[in-house]
């Protein structure tokens, strides 16, 4: 695994009257132990992988309550594991990226909520929406409203959110469904502090397991005839519970203001930038003391009709803070407002932009129009001012720069295995032509941008190859699909492989094995190297993904006719297998497997063993490449076939060239891709491969003195 | 009043970090809250890692509330999770372009902001990759962060955290304590570097030397700045046997032209000088008589005389031997390899000679029939024929090697690839003299051109190629006036450095007339998808 928590997992053992300090989504893995969950589960992905890496680590405490914890294999094994809650008295909880997980975990969810719940079930989903995203933009909302999951989104402050992981339980249980707990991506990654309470571990768990299953009750079943009960007890009976229960505990919160003929609803999660926006505007102080009224709904589903009725008595217009469409807030709103025959005017999609995330900037727009027109006895004058010189300055500094900034996305890490692969398709395009290629979720969506540049379509994590099941019919050439092992393993050996035997498709997949879901966070797979292999790895720098063969076996007993396993840095060698598997008579599916253990797990272990070795005086062997910049002629074709971060440029030192040459920065870890493009592409003479012996024995300081006395004579200018 | 409402309207103090992801950017984060916590002022962090901490742009934000808890009676501020534009008070960046990045979104204030800058460059991948030189111009980021923001301070922290042997983010926690802009002592900032175990010690020296270099910036007036490192070599010292040729050349050219004998001797002999120094005397005539008050300092014979230089130094088999085989390279090698004494270096180098190089030294008839069979090879659907070395260049037997190859120096003058290389030249000054002698700036665009002769191998002659379709049919096709000729050779040039595949180049040539290059034969290879057939698997 990529971080270590040793230091979170001492925040998670702590108890009444400590204080914990740390991440948002580590505040909520504590509110977690602090509520007595008996299971946790779920499928890693940013912004929430911290929850499920965390409590792998702190297996040993867990051990001690009896939390049992599972990195299921997929979203849709996460939503299913929830089914003990059914029966049983037991508090779970699972963990997603959104709206992607609950995509796949959407069957599972519709057979949980409509039986409900005994024990409280509770999701918590990363919400991946806006800055820093990296999937399709839509809610996850409305998952909640089509299946009647509770859904919350808590105001991002750590107590609070703590406070509400507690509650969501409660109401789950209360209400016998399911709840969703959202979290924003920066309310997932907010550092701050708050008073702990005593873990409490769960009554019924692995540590005092229950004798027996419950008898059998068929009503608990999401199966007809009962699935038309549940379908009205949803609406009659579970629905009202939570709303009794939400006025109850005051789930929700009303912040009052002198200006009590407006009012701002906002959905908890947006209700900082909103304060921040209307103290920017003069109309909140540093405390959120606000002078319009604010209504924070931590609980988003279901509404409160009386709530808000209460809210809007007597006030001529309100505000709906609600980020991206459609305006299921805001609709509600509007439809109990009318069904009521209350009058007041309701404001959000408008004034607020209809698409896109809620800035601080955007937030201050809104409320700018929305003033305007309902109360334009405020002037406004501070924050008009600013809103205009920041929109001034953009296009003042745009002109300044002449030219748009390059742009940086992310790319390979340095020595990825996965770079080479892509160099070789590069090259061999140059022998069978472009064909289209359907890529993938994981690191590899990297070489969608330079200086790859390649794929066609990306349809969700491991379907690259079902998603090329279309297209194939209609193409004369070969298609090629490329996969992690991660999506393979999350749905891929399903939906793409076992579908493409099966219609017996002439496709190509590349299938890259580096051992771990890399892209999240190096989490663990059935196809990670066992610690034992990466124990007898010599330096510990060789990659060993290859000691694991689960996917080959898995391929060979789903009748794959045609495979090759292929080290991904050879590229000349993974060159000639694709071009093999797009010249071959074999019609059937062909799978290359590029196997290269992923850089970041193995720089893990090589960097403190090298260290140690050093701090010892004994023997270590560091390689790094070169450019020899007098030979370099600033042609930069190595780097249009690398995009390492550390394969740069720099100014050529020589009078007569113009053009900047080719560069190894440090950091350089050997890899070997450079000279393997070197001879693959046939580059350049410039490049070079350097040991550096460190506390050389004797045996290498002979050699290299036997080398220097030749060199003084045969080296020219030596001297 | 109450004191807490008397801090009702006390702002918070707001940082926003730009960085690149895995720079450390997060540890710098928690370091700066875990300070502010320590001394007792409520404070949050913020960030979007997510695939960008695979070495993207990305940011860091952190807001403090200078009030002590203690005197906020309990109650706790409401502190913002996303940037404001225009209501930063530091903005810090590890990297140049990710700073400038930040002002052209409108963070940066020019009457709130301080910005403290790295001005060390991490190049994106599209600058890099680009056939020229397509680095976007730091001067001008500095010139723009600097007239944008309430403060500037840049200086390069790469350096700094090189070599106190940490990471950036130990530089820039310095850098913020220095700034001025906490409500708390840098004593503070340094207990939790301490406090961070394992490489405290290289945290400390790097926190001084963002912390120095801060400070002495914000004491002294703004002074400019030198953003790109690496320093020109010194002026060529030509052997006296060429100081009167030299002397006969206008004084503004006279460096590039030392430059380039002392390159061609380098690369053949004094006699190729005197070839080299011939043709360039005839571009300078041509040039004088067009020009005659140089009213264009004689640019068209220096550019001349860097490209001419460049290309009759040729990059052969030989020459690379040559430049392998040296000592002063080896220690460059063992520098760049950041080996220390004591420490054994061993070199491997990467060549793959193909039949063009191996005939490049044969007498062109056997250089033709070597090539002939090469041809057929490929026709064949076999790949060019080509040997792939990796020598050991720092043992015996590559020393040798090297030497003896690059002892073929004077078999050259007799080998094939040298002829062409002739040939081709004396094509171009040809042109140039030519079109000198009706417009100096068309002759200046052409003399220009012969940056696209260079590389090795497919890049060579690509370059090539596309120089003498340039010149058949730009430089001698027929125009209205010569300003067209010389801005569509201009554009042709430029078009032919933008793209590998030349398709701009085929766009800009057909812009002005002229004929897109001749397509070049290239076998593909691949089988038609078939229906599905009984040995497929998963067949029934």
């Amino acid at each position: 695994m990529e971080v270590s928590f040793s230091r979170e997992v001492g925040m998670l053992r702590r108890g009444n009257g400590e204080v914990f300090e740390g991440e948002g989504i580590l505040a909520i893995t504590k509110g977690l132990l602090e509520a007595g969950v008996a299971y946790v589960g779920g499928y890693q992905g940013a912004p929430v992988s911290h929850l499920l890496d965390v409590l792998v680590q702190a297996k040993d405490y867990l051990a001690e309550l009896g939390v049992h914890v599972e990195a299921c294999s997929n979203e849709a094994s996460a939503a299913a594991m929830l089914g003990a809650s059914i029966h049983y008295p037991l508090r779970g909880a699972v963990t997603w990226k959104s709206i992607v997980g609950t995509n796949v975990a959407a069957d599972a969810l519709s057979n949980l909520a409509s039986p409900g719940v005994t024990g409280g079930a509770l999701i918590i989903v990363g919400e991946d929406y806006g800055e820093g995203a990296s999937v399709i933009q839509e809610r996850t909302l409305a998952y909640a409203l089509k299946s009647s999951l509770l859904f919350l989104d808590p105001r991002p402050e750590l107590a609070h959110m703590v406070r509400m992981v507690d509650e969501a339980f409660a109401l789950s249980e209360a209400a016998s469904l399911p709840a969703i707990l959202q979290l924003r991506i920066r309310a997932c990654h907010v550092r701050g502090r708050f008073a702990c309470r005593d873990n409490v571990a769960p009554a019924v768990s692995s540590r005092h397991p229950m004798d027996g299953p419950a008898p059998f009750d068929y009503a608990k079943l999401a199966h007809p005839p009962v699935t038309f009960r549940q379908e009205k007890t949803k609406v009659d009976e579970r629905l009202p519970a939570a709303r009794r229960r939400i006025v109850e505990r005051r789930l929700n919160e009303v912040f009052d203001g002198a200006r009590d003929d407006l009012g701002v609803v906002v959905l908890g999660g947006l209700y900082n930038s909103l304060v921040r926006a209307l103290g920017a505007l003069g109309l909140a102080d540093a405390f959120g003391a606000a002078t319009v009224p604010i209504l924070a709904l931590n609980v988003v589903h279901p509404l409160v009709p009386e709530e808000i009725l209460a809210f809007c008595a007597g006030k001529r217009a309100v505000l709906v803070v609600e980020e991206g469409s459609p305006a299921f807030v805001e609709d509600a709103i509007l439809a109990i407002l009318r069904r009521a025959s209350a009058v007041c005017d309701i404001e959000g999609k408008g004034p607020l932009p209809a698409a896109g995330e809620y800035t601080v900037e955007a937030l201050a727009q809104g409320l700018v129009a929305f003033l305007g027109r309902h109360a334009p006895e405020l002037a406004l004058r501070e924050g008009r001012a600013w809103l205009a010189s920041v929109a001034r300055r953009r296009d003042e500094v745009g002109q300044a720069l002449a030219m748009p900034l390059p742009a940086r996305p992310p790319q390979f890490c340095i020595g990825c295995p996965e770079r080479p692969v892509f160099a070789a398709m590069k090259l061999a395009r140059e022998t069978i032509g472009p064909v289209h290629v359907a890529a993938d979720i994981g690191c590899h969506s990297f070489a969608t941008f330079e200086p790859f540049s390649q794929g066609h379509s990306i349809l969700g994590y491991g379907m690259s190859l079902a998603s090329r099941a279309g297209v194939s019919h209609a193409m004369r050439k070969r298609t090629l699909a490329i996969m992690g092992d991660g999506g393979f393993w999350h749905n891929g050996v399903v939906t793409g492989v076992q579908s493409a035997l099966f219609n017996h498709d002439d496709a190509v997949l590349v299938i890259m094995k580096n051992g771990y879901t890399s892209a999240t966070g190096t989490q663990e797979i059935l196809s990670t190297p066992s610690d034992a292999a990466k124990a007898a790895s010599g330096d510990q720098g060789r990659s060993v993904v290859a000691s694991n063969q689960v996917i080959e076996r898995t391929l060979e007993g789903l009748g794959v006719g045609w495979m090759r396993v292929v080290d991904s840095y050879r590229v000349e060698a993974m060159r000639a297998t694709l071009e093999e598997a797009f010249t071959t008579e074999f019609a059937g599916l062909k799978v290359i497997i590029a196997e290269g253990e992923c850089q970041l797990e193995r720089q893990r272990r090589v960097k403190p063993r090298r260290a140690k070795l050093e701090r010892e005086g004994k023997r270590t062997v560091r390689v790094k490449y070169g450019v020899d910049e007098d030979t370099c002629s600033g042609d930069h074709s190595c780097i249009r076939l690398s995009g390492c971060p550390t394969l740069s440029v720099k100014d050529s030192g020589d009078p007569l060239k113009v053009d900047p040459v080719a560069t190894v920065l440090d950091g350089c870890v050997g890899c070997g891709l450079c000279g393997e493009n070197a001879h693959a592409a046939t580059l350049c003479p410039s490049f070079y491969r350097a040991e550096v012996i460190r506390h050389p024995h004797w045996r290498d300081r002979a050699a290299a003195a036997v080398r220097g006395t030749f060199a003084r004579v045969l080296r020219k200018d030596a001297a | 009043m109450t004191p807490v409402a008397a801090y009702g309207d006390t702002r918070p103090v707001t940082i926003l970090v730009a960085a690149l992801g895995g720079q450390g950017g997060g540890v710098l984060a928690e370091w700066l809250v875990d300070a502010a916590s320590r001394a007792g002022f409520p404070a949050q962090s913020t960030s979007i890692p997510g695939v960008a901490q695979r070495t993207g742009a990305t940011t860091y934000y952190i807001e403090i509330f200078p009030v002590p808890r203690a005197a906020l009676g309990g109650r706790e501020p409401v502190l913002s999770l996303l940037p404001v534009p225009g209501a930063i008070d530091l903005l810090v960046a590890s990297e140049l372009l990710e700073g400038g990045r930040m002002v052209q979104a409108g963070y940066v204030d020019e009457a709130r902001t301080m910005l403290i800058t790295s001005t060390s460059r991490t190049f994106t991948t599209a600058e890099k990759m680009a056939l020229g030189d397509g680095r976007y111009a730091s001067e001008r980021l500095v010139d723009v962060a600097r007239a944008r923001s309430r403060q500037f301070v840049g200086f390069d922290m790469d350096a700094a955290a090189r070599d106190s042997g940490t990471i950036v983010s130990a530089v820039m926690l310095g850098a913020i304590a220095a700034s001025g802009a906490l409500p708390f002592g840098a004593d503070a900032c340094l207990v939790v570097v301490d406090a961070s175990g394992a490489g405290a010690d290289a945290s400390r020296r790097g926190f001084s030397r963002g912390f120095e270099a801060t400070r002495t910036a914000l004491a002294l007036p703004a002074t400019p700045l030198k953003t790109t490192g690496v320093a020109s070599r010194a002026p060529a010292t030509v052997a006296s046997a060429f100081a009167h040729e030299l002397a006969a050349f206008p004084a503004s050219c006279r460096d590039i032209v030392a430059h380039g004998i002392e390159r061609v001797v380098d690369f053949q002999d004094d006699a190729y000088a005197r070839l080299y120094l011939a043709r360039l005397s005839r571009v300078r005539d041509v040039e004088a008589a067009t020009d005659p008050r140089a009213g264009h300092g004689v640019a068209v014979t220096r550019e001349t005389a860097r490209f001419l230089a460049l290309w009759m130094a040729f990059d052969d088999i030989v020459r690379v031997a040559d430049l392998k085989g040296r000592a002063s390279r080896h220690v460059r090698v063992r520098r760049e390899a950041g080996a220390r004494d004591g420490d054994v270096v061993r070199v491997a180098d990467y060549f793959k000679p193909g039949i063009p190089e191996i005939a490049g030294l044969l007498p062109p008839w056997l250089a033709r029939r070597l090539a002939a069979w090469d041809r057929r090879r490929q026709a064949r659907g076999r790949a060019a024929f080509a040997l792939p070395l990796t020598v050991r260049t720092d043992a015996v037997g590559g020393m040798v090697a090297l030497r003896v190859l690059a002892s073929l120096r004077g078999w050259r003058r007799r080998g094939a690839r040298y002829a062409e290389e002739q040939a081709a030249i004396e094509r171009w000054l040809d042109a140039i003299v030519a079109a000198l002698a009706q417009d100096w700036a068309t002759g200046y665009e052409i003399a220009l051109a012969g940056r696209l002769v260079k590389g090795y191998g497919a890049t060579n002659l690509r370059g090539k190629r596309n120089l003498a379709h340039l010149l058949d049919h730009l430089a001698a096709g027929p125009f209205a006036t010569p300003a067209d000729r010389a801005r569509a050779i201009r554009d042709a040039r430029e078009a032919a450095l933008a793209d590998e595949s030349g398709l701009g180049l085929d766009a800009a040539l057909v812009r002005h007339g002229a004929p897109a290059r001749p397509v070049v034969a290239q076998p593909i290879r691949w089988m038609n998808k078939q229906s599905p057939v009984a040995n497929a698997p998963g067949s029934r």
